[in-house]
């Protein structure tokens, strides 16, 4: 199987070559049976790619281990979903990924705009091709991860990392790989502007959507970075201004920027030139990162570890990326002349302009400290660091500008912005600014920062729920429906800008998670059993630390009271467990106590069992759940934004009019319901349930693993693993189970019981994984998710009973037109 | 048009030569030498009193605690250049000097006449399985 592996990969290169060369002859010549013989051949990549894909997953799935890569990254008892995993888990593989992913992205893109964007498609079937061949020769030449042993197959493998045997960590990297390659489709389509010269608008039309998507998802693979960083590693944060963590971060700063720039040419003719840079920059970039990673050139805890020659292949393939697009550029200025000026500093322009500066200068501050090590070293020889509060110190301004403009660009009219217009625009933002600054004045929180930070939230969240609150009041108005239709109708009519507002909101709510920041209290303490500790408002009591093993692993777990004001409010078991194997590498059980306001976050650093001294750290963290909240928000704009148009607006054409508030107020519910399931800490039960009822056969142990909680808030795990959150439904439930088993009752008759006990089957189920347990930070997602299948569905079914959605649409952009043209002249 | 080009230029100007001495000033009290034990002892006087991360190897059996407390005193060697240095508060997991797996460490902090002073938090573990192992 490994040499049809590395025949797929060949054959892949081979046919990527002759892709991008009869692209380009077939265009220059005007051959249109050349170019669609190019597109074949690209096509046929991808299915290639495909199949070498599945070459691997199967070699992983079967174990084969007479190929290195699969020996390095797994072991035959991992279970299957990591198996899988274990495809990016490693260097070689990651990079098949990354030609995989592309190859699938880059055929749909050339499928989507064959016909639209005909004069482009040669090119970017030319530039995608071109880089899928680097990364193809890299496996072809370097790193084939298809190699075998000469010695002949070992007997088993090494396991995968187990810090990397994590849910978050698992779809951390392919979201990340998304988010990257996802950028390449528009740097093709920027590069077969330039080199075809049809420079008008129309490669952007193209692009829009792309980039959204692809900043989506990098948003989605930095925001699980952050919740693993935070989870596992147990220092308190989630993030570290680590080289790999900013790589991740520098093409996400020019993608902002590029996706608010692009609205300026869209309307203005302005920033031409611009945009192509940012569009290049941004690829470059991803490959940048792509090489921080792979080449050991900085030092990081992500790093792949060192490999001079794959280095050196990287520079030169960056090297002739930045020659050969600013060439082009260069080339073709003379096309890119902007076609208009700008009218004046107090316009949406020039806000615009001024945010795409800022981010720009974000990301070439965050490159510098991250490879001013590197750079310090090369030039006087001696290493010079730089570390967090360096990065802070800068770009805790940064974000306060950035948070402004997020409030103030999109209420600036465009060209220019009366007086008038001003006042009418940002009266309650303000009121509200200053209020806020002087209610914190007045509580007599710190200013700096944090104090500005929140007044700045209050400004920018005034801002989108006026525009929410006018635009939806207008078309109540003019349409005569419900306030709930009249929302959902508006944010449909224009769901780019209404999807940014929501956007918008998100990164308040991120940000306002990072004013938190500045209130962090942290201490380490020795603490004795009986003896106490106070963090904030908190009292910490060490009850006990006890040693227990489940088979798997040996867990180390100290048991503290939670006291506030005298009153135990909770228990937590920040623990240390040493998995088989991997004894020298304990991993750290943080215990969270979540709430809105702050989370209290302790880790276990180190024990005595015979003295029974627990070594904590401990810390307070106010306000981080607003980031993770953020996120999700950010995330559900984005998908607002990224809907089909068409299907949107005849969805809502042919709604009636009581379903939009229906649907908005089921949403709303739904939201209500699951808000507690993550913003509940867990089930606040007895100090024994850890202990309780371990099972004592192996039958009463395969029950456990039968049954599910139904406490809620533990994701479902079953009850002999629900033990985590000292959970007083499991403790009863396995007390349930061990009485029914000492009646002597058999399988069937227990299952009957609990079925009649706990009315419904839903806590049966089969064994879930650790990490699944945190799938309850993916609900505002998923509901966002379904919430747009469900409009989806809706619009697909009501535009099939239509007979002529033409004439709705006509009224509607004319509706649209009107509301906007009210919104901005009501002054 | 040439007036709005020296309107650009002089703001360009100005705003290069603040971010610049910003940037210099902010970087003089943010960076560490990055140094190997070695490097340092051989020159001790050159480098005591400046903001060091340290790279070495913890020395066999050195590690003392005092009881009840986060209070560490260990060495620290490269080469077979010795250094002692302290440190209070929680240590990694991979903080050893049992025999056979020595941890190779990261210290930040100050160099002083009595030996290396480790700044809280400051005890970073290298890590011995990155990723991927090297090949």
């Amino acid at each position: 199987m490994a040499s049809l592996g590395s025949f797929l990969l060949l054959a892949s290169f081979v046919v990527c070559s002759y892709a991008a060369v009869v692209s380009v002859v077939g265009a220059r010549r005007h051959a249109r049976r050349l170019v669609e013989s190019g597109i074949g051949a690209f096509y046929l990549v991808c299915a290639l790619m495909t199949a070498a894909s599945a070459v691997m997953v199967n070699a992983f799935l079967t174990g084969d281990f007479s190929i290195k890569y699969v020996v390095h990254n797994s072991d035959s008892v991992q279970p299957l979903f990591y198996k899988i995993t274990s495809y990016w888990g490693g260097l070689d593989g990651s990079i098949m990924f990354w030609v995989f992913l592309l190859s699938v992205f880059g055929s749909t893109a050339v499928y989507v705009n064959r016909e639209r964007h005909r004069e482009l498609i040669p090119y970017v079937v030319a530039t995608i091709s071109t880089v899928q061949m680097f990364f193809l020769y890299l496996m072809v030449v370097h790193n084939n991860p298809f190699t075998t042993y000469l010695s002949g197959p070992r007997a088993d493998g090494d396991g995968l990392n187990p810090l990397l045997q994590n849910f978050y960590m698992a779809i951390h990297p392919p979201s990340l790989y998304t988010g990257f390659v996802g950028m390449t489709i528009p740097f093709a389509f920027g590069i077969a502007a330039l080199a075809s010269g049809h420079l008008d608008d129309s490669w952007l039309r193209a692009v829009r959507r792309w980039t959204m998507f692809a900043w989506l998802f990098l948003s989605f693979g930095l925001f699980l970075g952050m919740i693993w960083a935070y989870e596992e590693l147990g220092w308190g944060g989630y993030w570290a201004w680590d080289p790999v963590e900013n790589a991740a971060l520098l093409p996400w700063f020019t993608a902002t920027a590029f996706l608010h720039s692009v609205m300026v040419q869209e309307r203005r003719s302005m920033l031409r030139v611009w945009n192509v840079v940012l569009v290049i920059v941004t690829f470059f970039l991803t490959i940048f990162g792509t090489f921080l990673t792979r080449s050991g050139i900085v030092e990081s805890v992500h790093a792949f570890g060192s490999d001079p020659v794959l280095a050196w292949l990287f520079t030169a393939f960056m090297v002739v990326i930045l020659v050969v697009s600013f060439g082009l550029v260069i080339w073709r200025l003379p096309l890119l002349k902007a076609r208009n000026d700008l009218d004046s500093w107090v316009s949406r322009e020039a806000a615009f302009l001024v945010n795409n500066w800022i981010l720009l200068f974000s990301a070439f501050f965050v490159l510098f400290g991250t490879m001013f090590p590197t750079l310090s070293e090369a030039l006087t020889g001696n290493r010079l660091t730089v570390a967090g509060p360096f990065f802070n110190k800068w770009m805790a301004p940064i974000a306060l500008i950035l948070l402004f403009l997020t409030g103030v660009g999109p209420l600036l009219a465009w060209r220019k912005s009366t007086l008038n217009n001003l006042v009418y625009q940002f009266m309650w933002p303000a009121i509200a600014c200053v209020g806020t600054a002087g209610a914190l004045a007045a509580l007599g929180i710190r200013v700096w920062a944090s104090g500005i930070c929140f007044s700045l939230c209050a400004l920018v969240a005034t801002t989108i729920a006026q525009e929410f609150i006018r635009g939806a009041n207008i078309r109540k108005r003019n349409t005569g429906t419900d306030i709930f239709t009249a929302l959902v109708g508006l944010v449909g009519r224009n769901k780019r800008r209404y999807g940014g507002y929501v956007a918008h909101l998100g990164f308040v709510l991120i940000l306002l998670g990072f004013g938190g920041m500045g209130f962090n209290q942290d201490t380490q303490v020795p603490l004795k059993a009986g003896e106490d500790v106070k963090i904030g408002r908190y009292t910490i009591r060490n009850t006990s630390v006890k040693v227990s093993d489940d088979g798997q692993k040996q867990m180390v777990t100290a048991y503290l009271a939670v006291f506030v004001d005298g009153k135990q409010i909770d228990t937590l078991y920040p623990a240390k467990w040493f998995f088989r194997k991997h004894e020298q590498e304990p991993t750290t059980e943080v215990a969270i106590r979540r709430t809105l306001a702050e989370d209290l976050y302790i880790t276990l650093g180190g024990y005595e069992v015979g003295a029974q001294v627990a070594n904590l750290e401990i810390h307070v963290n106010p306000l981080v759940n607003w980031v993770w909240m953020g996120f999700g928000i950010l995330a559900l704009g984005t998908g607002i934004a990224l809907l089909p148009e068409r299907m949107y607006s005849f969805a809502l054409a042919r709604m009636p009019i009581e379903a939009a508030s229906t649907t908005a107020l089921t949403l709303l519910l739904a939201i209500l319901f699951a808000a507690p399931a993550f913003a509940q800490p867990g089930m606040g039960g007895d100090q024994n349930t850890r202990t309780s009822f371990y099972a004592r056969t192996d039958f009463e142990k395969q029950m456990q693993r039968e049954i599910v909680c139904t406490c809620g808030a533990c994701g479902h795990a079953n009850i002999g693993e629900c033990r985590k959150d000292a959970c007083g439904t499991s403790h009863q439930m396995r007390g349930e189970l061990a009485a029914l088993i000492d009646q002597g009752k058999g399988h069937d008759e227990i299952i009957q019981a609990f079925i009649t006990k706990y009315g419904s089957e839903e806590m049966l189920g089969a064994p879930i994984d650790k990490g699944f347990n945190r799938l309850a930070w993916l609900v505002p997602y998923l509901l966002g998710a379904s919430g747009a299948a469900a409009i989806g569905f809706a619009a697909v079914k009501w535009t099939r009973k239509s007979d002529a959605p033409e004439d709705n649409a006509a009224i509607d952009s004319a509706l649209e037109e009107r509301i906007d043209d009210e919104l901005r002249d009501l002054d | 048009m040439t007036h709005r080009y020296i309107k650009i230029g002089a703001t360009t100007a100005v705003l290069v030569v603040a971010l610049t001495g910003l940037l210099w000033s902010t970087l003089r009290e943010g960076t560490e030498y990055y140094k190997h034990v070695d490097e340092v002892m051989t020159n001790q006087q050159a480098w005591q009193g400046k903001r060091l991360q340290l790279h070495g190897h913890v020395v066999t059996n050195s590690i003392m605690r005092k009881p009840n407390t986060l209070e560490y005193i260990f060495k620290v060697q490269n080469n077979g250049q010795v250094v002692n240095a302290r440190y209070t508060g929680i240590v990694p997991d991979t903080f050893k000097d049992t025999p056979g797996s020595e941890a190779e460490v990261v210290l930040k902090g100050t160099l002083t006449p009595e030996g290396f002073h480790t700044e809280p938090n400051g005890v970073m573990a290298k890590c011995p399985s990155k990723y991927e192992k090297k090949s």
